[in-house]
């Protein structure tokens, strides 16, 4: 590898750790016009703000947009240097009949932009993979004239993927980067880190990161991606709309280098935010009915699914067809209405205890109980113990119609 | 090995109507690991209990519902149960797949699956409750629609029960009757005539016991990571939670793919009034989810004064473009009746368009339609045309019994959009040709969901691919067939499958069982075999090549507009390919080789000879 290649490799994979945060922002070439990049400088400085490693952006915004990566402890610019119309908005690729791929740079106008790598797609599954393949190599040897570093990025498109090949497919389409040439990938997540570990070693030894793609309802969602892809070998990331769509993108890109460059964990930051005492509440206008509250609430008491042992309910009314959570309010009525003191107040999370060498199963607590959650399962009342500090009906909840008290959604 | 607490809870219960005698067995841990649930599971009970020939209506067709290992668990829409029969509407394979709350229920009473044979001497109402069967006459159900005895059993069991049920188009056995739910249908083919000739108006069920897993810590994993999945999948996160399965129909529009006035045309005017942002912004006033779900693709809107389940992307495709229609008023109305009375909205829609087309051409007269004016287009006639099939009144009577049965009385044969008897659905084969391939060679008849192919060629999803060649279209077709039948075999909604990997899936299933698939080929090869054996069961009722077969309509007549201009589904190739790839012979009659490399042979007892 020559000087320039690992300099500037350098400013993408921090040589003191061997990871990168990369935001990728080249949408508007790809989907056009989306939310967070249609004033793209703008985001960008909030993005920068956080402090990303590198962005990617489309060889016109490099242009435009050079300022951003200007100066002492700017981002490195990573730049785009094809097209497809593989995922454009359906509604206006039609009649488009096939995959269509094209160059938009040469590496010699990235060398001129100041860029520290170029991006390019590798698709594997569909007619025109030897003209893609042909496309990648002679990047790859432009790359290798300028010293350019070459990120691939492989994806299983076409025709020939399928659910049951999925895995299979990416692992091929990443090792085809590796023997074209690619210094680095941009693959996308398996999803599961068994897998992904698999696909790693596929890459044999080219550092691969990880793709975000569609935006996530949460942020938790990508930072808990981001851990598990770090826990399966991946090098870091490539996120795009699960950054510049977020609502504050400079603490999305804060906390996703919390993960990759400072060793924090998913969990870590999750406490953080939640301060005891914690307290349920509902929205039951988004409440949908599909009761996986009760699934979430007896697995993680009982270890089995059992909504008939859940610490909370769901009322349904049938001629408006709607439903309504039930929740422990942490009203105190059982722990008053308990004549053995068994049931007390958890003073850590706030949550009810129950000491069951002091329960003789009398069921005052469940006649005292205003919204009928507690119940009596083998002599023993079921009580709503917050999960011991983080609600598994909450994280379940796909709607937030349960949610805590003071923690803001994603 | 009992796989009883490793996603099953264990027991098969069967039930002789005629004898009023409940038998409980073990489920059988072999069959089990061999095609799993759901569909794979059903397919081999019918298989195994019945013989060819059998009259779908008499008392020895089972009705077999059945849960997959998945059901009521924290899996991502793990509502779904199957069910199995032999269709009276087809006379082969039948299997309806359907959310809910009723198989979750089921399993929780004790019962991973429920055979019901025989038939009762009144109208009556199977009941289970944690672990009992029982049957009881329930002679005041008679002629209710869906959601009156779904209410009156409730009213009289219990609130927490969970009611399946049919309408009054069951009872009176018509073939295009379904199966209904929470308000939801097991649709097509025609469970619900199965159910009326066996005298049984509804199943109810409550249970309380608990469904456990292999590897709960690992299990509860698997299944966050799928949820993840959803939550950062387009399809899954936004585009079905915001405009329900119809978010598709402009789409599919400008695709040239939505077919129009009985398949005349793949291109509908005014499509955009019936786009799913129309309906959230008109008509819908609440999601609502089945068992589990995340997703609740499910709409609600006020009918008649009743906020009741909106109709699906197939339903408004049915009541609309294929009658020209875009009156969203009509349509729900339409939904409506069908979903009161019992009957399948695709089958029913496609009647209608034929109907109209009769009468465009001048084959029928508003006199032989009772007075209907039976215009393109027009949403009176429309939902006077569906009460009538919904009732069985006047001309009615004739007109539920299916377009393949009208044609022999009626002739054009060619815009009889069948296959096997089955009705087709809201996907245009000349403008997708693997859909095409898929009708044609789907198990229970012309059915999307045997090889969605349209998420590739129309939608886009995973790259575009030219929805008008039919390069590639066979192997295509052969492995989402596969792929979908192993999904109906998990108790998970294919929906959610847009999100992951079977590798996703191989986890969850095989945390939840122990057994070893969690291997993406261990879980195609269990697709294959159950998409086998379906074809089995049809070959062994006679079905052939020649039935693998499409209307001559989309075989010979050019697409008049649109993308796909010009284009007929060139079947006959695309089926060489097809047997080829499947290991079937010619004739579409799977090799003794296939059988054996899927263990088939030790799976049923009498494989066909030919």
């Amino acid at each position: 590898m020559g000087v320039g290649k690992r300099v500037r490799l350098s400013r993408i994979l921090d040589p003191s750790d061997g990871r990168g945060l990369v935001v990728a922002a080249d949408h508007g070439l790809m989907l056009g016009p989306i939310k967070g990049v249609i004033d793209l400088e703008s985001t960008l400085r909030k993005v920068i703000e956080g402090g990303p490693d590198a962005i990617l952006v489309s060889p016109g915004q490099a242009r435009r947009l050079r300022h951003l990566f200007a100066g002492k402890g700017a981002p490195a610019m990573l730049v785009r240097v094809d097209w497809t119309n593989a995922f454009r908005d359906k509604t206006y690729t039609l009649p488009a009949r096939g995959i269509e791929f094209c160059r938009v740079a040469n590496v010699k106008d990235a060398v001129k932009l100041g860029a520290s790598g170029v991006v390019t797609y590798l698709f594997v599954g569909f007619d025109g993979e030897d003209e893609h393949a042909s496309m990648v190599e002679e990047f790859a040897e432009e790359c290798r004239l300028w010293d350019m570093p070459l990120i691939v990025e492989p994806l299983p498109m076409g025709p020939k993927v399928t659910k049951a090949n999925y895995v299979d497919m990416v692992k091929k389409a990443v090792r085809k980067a590796v023997e074209l040439g690619a210094d680095l990938l941009k693959a996308p997540y398996t999803g599961d880190p068994y897998s992904f570990s698999e696909v790693v070693k596929d890459a044999s030894g080219v550092p691969v990161l990880v793709l975000g793609g569609y935006r996530a309802k949460s942020l938790r969602d990508s930072l808990e991606v981001i851990s598990e892809i770090l826990e399966a070998g991946a090098s870091g990331i490539v996120f795009g709309r699960n950054v510049v769509q977020h609502p504050n993108p400079s603490e999305a890109v804060r906390l996703m280098r919390a993960i990759i460059h400072e060793g924090k964990t998913v969990a870590d930051i999750v406490k953080s935010r939640l301060k005891p005492p914690l307290r349920l509440r509902v929205n039951p206008g988004s409440c949908t009915g599909c009761l996986i509250c009760l699934s979430a609430c007896s697995f993680a008491h009982e270890g089995v699914f059992q909504p008939a042992k859940a610490r909370l309910r769901i009322d349904y009314d049938e001629e408006k067809h709607s439903y309504r959570p039930y929740v422990c309010t942490l009203c105190g009525s059982c722990v008053k209405a308990c004549p053995t003191g068994a049931l007390t107040i958890d003073p850590e999370t706030g949550g009810l205890r129950l000491t069951a060498e002091l329960c003789d199963g009398c069921g005052a607590c469940v006649e005292a109980c205003p919204v009928k959650v507690v119940k009596l399962s083998d002599g023993k009342p079921l009580i709503c113990d917050l999960c011991g500090g983080l609600p598994e009906c909450v994280d379940w909840c796909p709607t937030g119609a349960i949610y805590l008290e003071g923690v803001g959604q994603g | 090995m009992s796989l009883a607490g490793r996603g099953y809870v264990g027991q098969v219960a069967w039930v002789d109507l005629s004898e009023g005698s409940v038998r409980a067995e073990p489920l059988n841990p072999l069959h089990a690991s061999m095609v799993l649930g759901g569909k794979g599971l059903g397919a081999l009970i019918l298989y195994n209990s019945t013989r060819p020939g059998l009259d779908p209506l008499s008392p020895e067709n089972p009705l077999i519902i059945s849960t997959g290992p998945l059901t009521g668990t924290l899996a991502p829409s793990s509502c779904r149960f199957t069910i199995v029969t032999k269709s009276p509407h087809t006379g082969l394979f039948l299997d309806s797949n359907c959310g809910g709350f009723f198989g979750v229920e089921l399993k929780k009473a004790g019962f991973d699956v429920l055979v019901v044979t025989g038939r009762a001497e009144a109208l009556s109402t199977l009941i289970v409750e944690d672990g009992k069967v029982w049957v009881e006459e329930t002679p005041d159900l008679k002629g209710m629609t869906t959601m009156d005895a779904e209410k009156a059993l409730k009213k009289r069991l219990g609130e927490e029960f969970r009611v399946l049920t049919i309408g009054p188009a069951g009872e009176e056995l018509t073939p295009i009757a379904g199966v209904f739910t929470d308000q939801r249908c097991a649709g097509r083919g025609g469970a619900g005539a199965v159910m009326g000739s066996k005298n049984l108006k509804a199943i109810a069920v409550r249970g309380s016991k608990p469904i456990s897993v292999y590897d709960p810590e690992g299990f509860k994993k698997a299944c966050w990571r799928a949820r993840r999945r959803i939550r950062m999948h387009e399809v899954t996160a936004r585009s079905l939670p915001t405009y329900g399965t119809v978010n598709i129909l402009e789409t599919v529009n400008e695709t040239g793919a939505l077919p129009t006035r009985n398949f005349k045309t793949g291109v509908f005017e005014e499509a955009w009034k019936l786009s799913g942002y129309e309906w959230r912004r008109s008509e819908w006033v609440k999601d609502k989810a089945c068992f589990g779900c995340p997703i609740a693709c499910s709409k609600l809107a006020p009918v008649d004064g009743k906020i009741l389940d909106g109709p699906d992307y197939e339903t408004v495709w049915a009541f609309g473009p294929q009658c020209g229609v875009s009156d969203r008023k009509a349509i729900l109305y339409a939904n409506w009746l069908c979903d009161a009375y019992g009957v399948d909205t695709i089958s029913t829609g496609v009647i209608v368009g034929y109907v109209m087309e009769l009468y465009e051409r001048g084959v029928l007269k508003a006199d032989d339609l009772d007075g209907v004016e039976a215009k393109w287009g027009s949403g009176e006639a429309l939902t006077r045309l569906v009460e009538k099939i919904c009732k069985g009144e006047g001309v009615g009577r004739e007109l539920r019994l299916g377009v393949r049965r009208l044609s022999v009385k009626y002739g054009l044969a060619e815009a009889a959009l069948h296959v096997k008897g089955l009705e087709m659905p809201g996907y245009e084969p000349r403008a997708a040709k693997g859909m095409g391939l898929g009708y044609a060679t789907s198990d229970r008849g012309a059915c999307h969901l045997r090889a969605y192919t349209a998420d590739k060629e129309l939608l886009g999803y995973g790259g575009a691919v030219d929805p008008i060649s039919t390069r590639g279209k066979a192997r295509l077709v052969v492995d989402y067939q596969n792929e979908k039948a192993l999904i109906d075999s998990t108790g998970i909604c294919f929906f959610a499958t847009f999100a992951f990997s079977f590798r996703e899936l191989g986890d969850m299933l095989s945390r939840a069982t122990g057994l070893p698939i969690e291997e993406t080929e261990a879980l195609r090869l269990i697709g294959e075999r159950v998409y086998n054996l379906t074809r089995l069961f049809d070959v062994r009722e006679g079905v052939t090549r020649k039935d693998d077969d499409l209307p001559g309509r989309l075989l010979n007549e050019p697409m008049p507009e649109g993308p796909a201009k010009g284009s007929k589904v060139e079947l006959e190739e695309m089926l060489d390919e097809y047997y080829s790839i499947r290991g079937w012979s010619s004739d579409g009659v799977p090799e003794r080789e296939t059988i054996e490399r899927l263990n088939l042979d030790k799976l049923v007892e009498d494989l066909p000879t030919r």
